[in-house]
This record gives C-alpha cells, structure tokens and sequence, in this order.
C-alpha cells in the first residue's frame, strides 16, 4: 500500500503579475519503507510541495492521500525536518524536542522519557538545558531531527536539511539518517527528501524524482540500484549522476515565472 | 518646523558624526544625549520660553525661538542615534576598503559616511517630523494657556476651541490632515523609496510565493523607536552604574547570595539611593530659591508638597493607559499582519491617523467628552492617543517579523490556539513588546503636561491632581511657580530614570538576550 499518492497536483499563487503556477500535474507516490528524494532547479516547488504532502498548504488542483485518506489539514503522522531548524531561541533543547508531544496533547509524565530517548538517540545528551544558540549548526539541526522523530512520524519529510551545514558535519548527519531509517526499531518508516544537491539525493534515495523548472512537473524518477554504503567515486554513482544532472539542465519548457492570465 | 527640522539634520549629522569618530567625544557625547532624550522635553519648554523671551523683549521672536527650540529638542535625538548607530554598525570591509583607497575628508563623507547614514536618517526624520507636529501643536496649545501666545495651527485650533468655534475648529483640522497627507506622499515616501537603495542588509528572496514585505511605515517606526530605545538603555545603564557601584559598596553581604536576592538586594539598594538623590534634589531646589529668590509663598509650598502623591497618581495613570493600550493594539497587530484585507485597507488609514498630532484633539475631547467622562477618564484618553501607537507599530513588525520557518514548525507540529500564542507568539515579540513599551511610557510621559491640565477659556477645565498638572500649575503661576516647576520637574525625571532601571531595563536584557534570532 502506498503511504502517500500525490495525484494530478496544481499549485499556483496570486501576485500582482496575475497568476504564477509553481507546479502542474505533479504524481508521484511514496511506499512503506521507501526513501525518495526530489530534486530540481530552483524555484521548481519542490519545497512547496513537501507543504502540500504535509497539509500545511492546499493545492490548487489534485488531491494528496495518506493511506488513502485525502489530506485536509496538517497530517500529525509526518514530520517536518527545516533547512534552518526552526529551533525556538527561547526554548531549551529538552523544550524544543518536547514542542511537538506538547502539540499532541501529551501529559508533562509521559512527554519526559519520551523526550529523553531521542535525545539520546541522535546523540545530543548533555546538551538538554542548552538553547540553540548556543549550539553549532550541526548540533541545532540534531535538535531539529530529534524534535521530528519524537513525535514517531510514519513519514519524516526533510526540507534541504544538510544546507545551512558544512559539508563535514552533512556528511556525518546523513550517515545517521540513513541508519534511523534503516532501523525497524525507530520511526520514521519512510523519507521524503527535498535537496538541491544531486549527489547528496543519489547518496541517500532508493528513488529520484526530478522536477522540472517552474511550472515544475515531474521528468523523471530515477531508481538508484547502487548497494549501499555508496561510494560516491564508483563509476555507476557517476553515471547517474551525469543522468539525473542533464535531465534537470535540458528537461522542461524555459518557461520559468512566466505569467498566466489571471 | 522646517528650521527646526533643518537644524536638527545639520545638528545630528555633526554631532553623530563627531560621537562616532571620536572615542573621547563618545564617551562624554553620547551619555549626555541620553539624558536629555529621556526626559521629557516638554518639562523644558517653559524655561525655554522664559529665557528667551527675556532675551527678546517685546517682540515674537522669543517665543518663536523656543518654539523652534522644542520641535528641535524631540527632533534630534532619534535622528542622532540614526546617524550614531548606522556609522557604528557600518561593515568593517566597507571602511576598510575605503582607507585602502585613500579616502578621506569630504570624500569619504559624501561617498562612504553620508550614503551609510541616509536610510535610516530618512527614516528616523519622519518619525522626528511626527513628533514635531505632535509638539507644534502641544507647544502652541501650552503657550496660549501662558500671556505670550504664538500664532499658528496648534493656537489657531486652541482658540477655536476655546471659542466654541465648531466650524473653525474643523477647518484647522482638515488643513493640517492635509498639510500631514500631502507632505507624506510627496516628500517621505519618495525619499524612504530613495533611500531604499543604500540600504546594504538586502536578504536573498525565498523559493516560490511571495511573502508581503514589513510596510514602509512599520520599518520606519520600528528602526526609529528601537534606536530611542537603545539610547535610552544605554543612557541609563551608563547613568546608573556609578550608583550600582555605590550600591556595592553599601550592601556588601558576607556569603555568597542567590541570584535573585542578590537582585532583591540590588534592586531595594537602588530604589533607596534614587529615592535619595530625588529628595536632596528637591531640597536643593527649595534651598535655592529660597536663598537666591524671594522666599516660596505658602501656597506654592502646600503644591510642592503634593508632588510625591501627584507623581503616583500621575504613574497609576500612565499604567492604566498603558493596560487599556496593550489590550487595543495587541489583537488589532495581530489582526492586521494576519489578514491581507486589514493590511492593504486598514493600515493606510492606521498611518494617517497615527501621524496626526493627536494634541490637535484634545480640546475637542474635552469639549465634548468631558460631560460624560469623569476627568481622570478623559486624561486617560489623552493619554491613549499619546503612546498607542508607539505600541501598535512595534508589535505590528513584531507579529511580521516572527521567522516564517518557526510559525511554519508549529503548524506542522499541529501547534494552534492558546498553546500557540502562549509557546511562540507570545516569546517571538517579547522584544517587540518591551521595545514598544519603552517608546509608549516614553510618549506617555510627554503627553502629561498637556493631558492633566487643560484651561479652556470658555471656563471649562480639566484639571487632576498629577504631576503634569503641578507642572502647568507652576508655569502658569509665572515666577512664583517656578519652584514648584523645578521639583515637579526634578520628580518626574527621576521617575522615569527609576522605571527604565528597575522595569524595562532588565526586561530589555532578557528580550535581547534569551528571546533573539540568530
């Protein structure tokens, strides 16, 4: 069964140049257990649509299903991952990480071990009466992932979530994604990546999906077969690559931002 | 108003400039302007128009000068810190790449120095130009209650008023909507515009929809009443060490105290030596002009007396316009960052009536309210028009400056209602909140004067007992009040000094260190 169908989704915005469409026709669909990541040029919508999945914004045309029900409002079963945290300056570590079991309504005793575990999972313990700003980059984005997984998302959608990082500490933190993923004991059961960068969304993905440039539809979705951990000097990895690279630069009409009647 | 205007760009853009370059300069400079802008300006006014007007006997001119001295004085201080702050924060790459180029004198001021400043002197003169009509009006208001009236719209209106005139009242009104309306779409507007490109913070725009950007005039209001109000935290941090030190001294414990009774130590030290200061202040005074003037009659001598409980009485009202302020501005922020129709609609008309000087209005609210009204209520009201705007428009850019990507989290985490308001809006403008609190005290402090006495002279009178009154009183009693102004005066300024110490100077460090981006 899929986890999450995205059939024959619009999306469009109102601006003072009439109507801008963001994205036209998109489907695609996520499985149990599945790790798919979307990449695309910028301003193809790709972040807008992980929105849409999650039902923090409508689409204009289409529905979105989880399990096969139509998404009407916030799905409380993913969890969103930010490209700059979102972490609150004013809240601790522990309170961060609590933000989303507070949300479900869950009692001060229960939220506390609960708490307690993941942070101790992604690796933050001692940092708990710490705020954010305190932290490095890699370390706030720890707090970021342990504040999703709390909640135990069936789906952990992760908005350009290595970024705003060096590339050392990237490196590092998508090696633990992937083995959360891969562990049965510990959500989420599957990844909705968003990335701009290709060899990243080839490293980590069982599935690419490309997007085209704005109104983005989808070009293509490139399994990746490579076993992993991949190597990212292995002549298959740069084949892909190299396919996945000219798609995006050849694929799609040039019709980036151009205004509809509206 | 525009030789004063004049006078204040040519005044901040030297002494600014000065303050800015020279470390000595800034020590002395800065300290002081902070004093002086954080106390109210009107108190000065009467000293303003006497010295003058005996400089200058016979003629307008006197009072013209002081008139053009007042609008100066609640010009020039947001302009300076404008300059001050914008030259301290210029990049290092910026000045450097200049010396490497050898720039210097005019040319460095014309091509480096002056283009870094435009921004925010523009923005912060239009903030300035508001204040001055807000204290044109106030002014010419205040001297038509003294022998030596000044012609113009502030006493037109006054008169009017004062006449039962209703329908040269009106007229007044509509010429200076006008006047305000016209200035601002023709001169302030093109200018921010104008100034819109030196400005060198320029945030790269976000993938996909288009986020409505902070308005012009919030932007305005924001960066002006932040650099007031960093001004004043200085001003009284700078000012109130010596007395923390002086506090050290007196109360040094023994063991090691907790935090929080150090702060209770800290706090009942400081309270004790201002209230210290204050009472040898005003014996001073009374010892002066004792000694120096003929001796204080018995009946302005009873008024002093008054001062202590008029200052309270004038603070429970500040406070309770305060209340009703926040209660008013908070949801109507709140409403009009949220909803596109509020804000394309409503807040254009927000704009106008917030830079209309609101003491152009309260002869009518006396006229017509008072009836109704007990007079506390109307002074209240007085009071209202005085700082509800301060507070509007800070918590409007605090509601549109909470990052995006945090509003976003709580949705997504399933965060609504009170939880929300409680766990993110409410921390996200606590800086906003503190910040547009200092600015409404502050204007609420200023509208006193005008808000607690009022002498029509049709007989009518509002009059509460309030240190705002005692100081009018004073003034109105010509040379023989002058005590009584003097240590009304003295008390209103240590009041105001004690509540940004105790009250938001602390509640200003938690909102720049614990509730910040970053």
């Amino acid at each position: 069964m899929a986890l999450i169908r995205v059939e024959h989704v619009d999306k469009s915005f109102a601006s003072r140049h009439g109507t801008i469409a963001i994205m036209q026709d998109i489907n695609l669909s996520v499985k149990d257990s599945d790790f798919v990541a979307l990449v695309g040029p910028s301003g193809c919508g790709k972040s807008t649509l992980l929105r849409l999945i999650q039902g923090l914004d409508r689409p204009t045309g289409g529905r979105i299903y989880f399990r096969d029900q139509p998404i009407d409002r916030v799905c409380r079963q993913m969890a969103m991952v930010f490209q700059n945290f979102a972490l609150y300056p004013w809240l601790t570590v522990s309170q961060n990480v609590a933000f989303g079991l507070e949300a479900l309504g869950w009692s001060a005793e229960r939220i506390a071990p609960q708490v307690e575990r993941y942070i101790s999972v992604i690796g933050l313990d001692g940092f708990q009466e710490a705020y954010p700003r305190e932290l490095s980059g890699g370390m706030r984005q720890r707090v970021g992932l342990a504040r999703a997984l709390a909640v135990e998302p069936a789906v952990l959608l992760m908005d350009e979530p290595f970024s705003a990082l060096d590339p050392l500490t990237a490196e590092s933190l998508r090696d633990e994604v992937l083995q959360l993923w891969r562990d049965p004991q510990l959500p989420p059961e599957a990844v909705l990546l968003v990335s701009h960068n290709i060899e990243e969304a080839i490293e980590l993905a069982d599935r690419v999906i490309v997007l085209s440039r704005r109104p983005g539809h989808v070009l293509a979705e490139v399994p990746v077969d490579l076993p992993r951990p991949r190597d990212r000097k292995s002549s298959a990895f740069y084949d892909l690559t190299d396919r996945v690279y000219s798609l995006i630069t050849q694929g799609g009409p040039a019709s980036e931002g151009a205004p509809r009647a509206g | 108003m525009v030789a004063a205007y004049a006078l204040s760009l040519a005044f901040s853009l030297a002494y600014g400039y000065y303050a800015a370059t020279h470390r000595g300069g800034e020590r002395v400079m800065i300290p002081v302007l902070d004093i002086l802008q954080s106390v109210p300006i009107l108190g000065f006014f009467p000293f303003a128009v006497a010295v003058l007007a005996a400089a200058t006997p016979g003629s307008f001119l006197g009072p013209n000068f002081a008139s053009v001295f007042l609008i100066f004085t609640s010009m020039a201080w947001n302009m300076v810190f404008g300059v001050y702050e914008s030259l301290k924060t210029l990049p290092g790459d910026l000045k450097e790449a200049a010396d490497t180029f050898g720039l210097r004198g005019y040319l460095l001021f014309r091509r480096v120095l002056f283009p870094a400043t435009v921004s925010r002197l523009v923005y912060n003169s239009v903030l300035s130009w508001t204040a001055g009509w807000f204290f044109l009006v106030e002014a010419e208001i205040f001297s038509t209650n003294t022998s030596s009236a000044l012609p113009g719209i502030g006493s037109y209106l006054s008169f009017a008023a004062n006449a039962g005139n209703l329908n040269e009242f009106l007229a007044g009104i509509i010429v200076l909507v006008v006047v305000i309306a016209l200035l601002d779409f023709a001169v302030w507007r093109p200018l921010g515009r104008w100034a819109e490109r030196f400005r060198y913070d320029q945030s790269p725009s976000g993938e996909g929809g288009e986020l409505p950007g902070a308005t012009y005039a919030t932007g305005r209001f924001r960066r002006a009443t932040s650099f007031v109000t960093r001004g004043v935290r200085t001003g009284v941090s700078r000012l109130s060490t010596p007395l923390v030190q002086l506090a050290a001294i007196t109360v040094r414990p023994g063991r090691h105290p907790s935090p929080r009774r150090r702060s209770a130590v800290y706090y009942l030290a400081l309270g004790t030596i201002l209230v210290l200061v204050w009472l040898l202040l005003i014996a001073l005074t009374v010892a002066i002009f004792d000694v120096f003037t003929s001796p204080i009659s018995p009946a302005v001598r009873q008024q002093i007396s008054l001062v202590p409980i008029a200052m309270g009485a004038s603070i429970l009202r500040v406070a309770a316009a305060y209340a009703i302020c926040l209660a008013i501005a908070l949801p109507l922020a709140m409403k009009v960052a949220r909803s596109t129709l509020a804000n394309r609609v409503g807040l254009p008309i927000i704009e106008v009536v917030a830079s209309f000087p609101a003491t152009a209005l309260f002869p009518v609210i006396i006229f017509v309210l008072v009836p109704y009204l007990t007079p506390d209520g109307a002074a209240v009201l007085m009071l209202l028009t005085g700082m509800m705007w301060y507070l509007f428009f800070n918590l409007l850019s605090g509601v549109r400056s909470l990052p995006p990507d945090l509003v976003e989290a709580a949705h997504s985490f399933g965060l609504d209602g009170r939880r929300f308001f409680r766990r993110v809006l409410l921390p996200g403008i606590f800086p906003a909140l503190i910040t547009g609190s200092i600015t409404a005290f502050g204007g609420g402090w200023n509208t006193l004067i005008v808000a607690e006495y009022l002498n029509l002279r049709s007989g009518q009178q509002l009059s509460v007992l309030g240190i705002g009154e005692l100081i009018d009183i004073g003034n109105g009693l010509g040379p023989r009040g002058d005590a009584l102004m003097v240590t009304a005066l003295l008390t209103l300024v240590v009041t105001v000094v004690a509540i940004n110490e105790v009250i938001w100077k602390p509640l200003y460090r938690r909102a720049v260190t614990q509730y910040r981006y970053d």
